[in-house]
């Protein structure tokens, strides 16, 4: 697996803005594999299908995540809509993950 | 997060070197020290070196699944049909056993495999080639006492004790063939049973086909043994066209470019091939069968010799 792009062309009414991720993996570990877990799941939750999302794996690519200044995996990239903001980690933290996206994430 | 500039330390410890230098590039008091910290992390990207560093725990869960993928290729393998018929008589253990140190590879047309007198450094497994068995004349002419396809081994001398190919062996159906050093097929040999007796068989069934193929050249017509000769090549590549001119096969055959002609002119009018630029298709497999001499199923008979 070294990149994986989802999209969707019909979007959920009253969502205007398609959110462009891309994720930086190291391959099947523990973390990385975490990461997609909880993104998918906050996308699939907040962000439904007016998304898109690349996984990229730094381990089969690792001069794209050096042009693209990513430090350490896994490492998140909302590209679209501005600004670009960036988390790293398993993302277990959908608090910071929702903020990073752009989205308020709901008073628990 | 207590560190100021120096590595960090991360929770799954130890931290090679290597790995310790490429967090120092990390900036401080950033997310991403941080989310070392927490172990949330798993690799980092060595800019010096371009390279990706995982972390202890990580490099572990990437060589397990590594493994387990290997583990589960070579299962596969395992499973799938084995195309060469000597390798596809062996028990699973046997061939378990010679699988590493089968290597696939691709032989071209005309490709010399052993010349007479060298040694054998590889023994071949056909899978769709057509390996021709070439006694030498005077010169450098030569002449065809033997095919090798799926159903053979080629270098069979090596099992029989001979290090040294007693024919010249040469590709006239390009195609796949999987090859074992021949060191290790001399220990092999040693450690399968089976193998050993199949091959010794297989010596066996060859050296009762160059004896029909002796009596062929001698008792029949050339339309007739040129009849058998294309049908045992397409049998054997497993296909109904055979590229191959007439000049290497009035070569091969030693007989005169006019002969392969005339008699191909003939097997064509009756419909049973079709001849075009080097290109020969069988039209009627029973048909060539009947234009064929006695050899040909005499030939294919010898292979089931138990």
């Amino acid at each position: 697996m070294s990149r994986r792009a989802r999209t969707t062309k019909a979007r959920p009414a009253g969502f205007t803005t398609v959110v462009v991720l891309r994720l930086y993996v190291a391959g099947g570990a523990p973390n990385s594999m975490l990461a997609i877990a909880n993104l998918e799941a906050i996308c699939a939750e907040h962000l439904k299908d007016g998304h898109k999302l690349e996984v990229v794996d730094v381990l089969q690519n690792p001069r794209r995540a050096m042009a693209e200044g990513v430090l350490v995996t896994p490492s998140l990239t909302k590209l679209s809509p501005q600004p670009v903001a960036q988390v790293v980690g398993n993302l277990s933290d959908k608090r910071r993950v929702l903020l990073a996206l752009g989205l308020k994430p709901n008073v628990e | 997060m207590s560190n100021e500039g120096g590595p960090v330390s991360a929770r799954a410890a130890p931290v090679s070197a290597v790995l310790r230098r490429a967090l120092g590039q990390l900036p401080n008091g950033g997310p991403e020290r941080q989310a070392v910290e927490a172990g949330e992390i798993d690799a980092v990207i060595d800019y010096g070196s371009a390279r990706v560093i995982a972390f202890p725990a990580a490099r572990r869960a990437l060589r397990d699944a590594a493994r387990r993928t290997d583990a589960a290729r070579q299962e596969a393998k395992l499973d799938a049909p084995v195309a060469n018929r000597v390798l596809a008589t062996l028990p699973r253990a046997e061939y378990q056993q010679l699988l590493p140190g089968l290597e696939p590879v691709t032989l071209k047309f005309g490709e010399v495999i052993h010349e007479p007198g060298a040694p054998i450094r590889h023994v071949y497994f056909p899978i769709d080639c057509v390996v021709c068995l070439l006694a030498t004349t005077e010169g450098q002419r030569a002449v065809e006492t033997g095919l090798v396809g799926y159903e053979g081994v080629v270098g069979i001398a090596l099992a029989l004790g001979v290090a040294a190919s007693p024919v010249r062996t040469q590709v006239h159906v390009a195609g796949t063939a999987l090859r074992l050093p021949a060191a290790r097929f001399e220990v092999e040999l040693q450690r399968c049973p089976q193998l050993q007796r199949e091959l010794l068989r297989y010596a066996c069934v060859k050296m009762a086909q160059a004896r029909q193929t002796v009596a062929c050249l001698i008792a029949h017509v050339f339309e007739q043994r040129l009849a058998c000769w294309l049908l045992m090549t397409c049998d054997r590549s497993k296909s109904r066209e055979v590229l191959l001119t007439q000049a290497y096969l009035a070569n091969i055959l030693h007989v005169r470019r006019e002969s392969v002609t005339l008699a191909s002119g003939s097997l064509q009018a009756r419909k049973l091939i079709r001849y075009s630029r080097g290109r020969i298709a069988i039209l009627s497999h029973k048909g060539l069968e009947a234009a064929s001499c006695s050899c040909y199923s005499s030939i294919e008979a010898l292979q089931h010799l138990a």
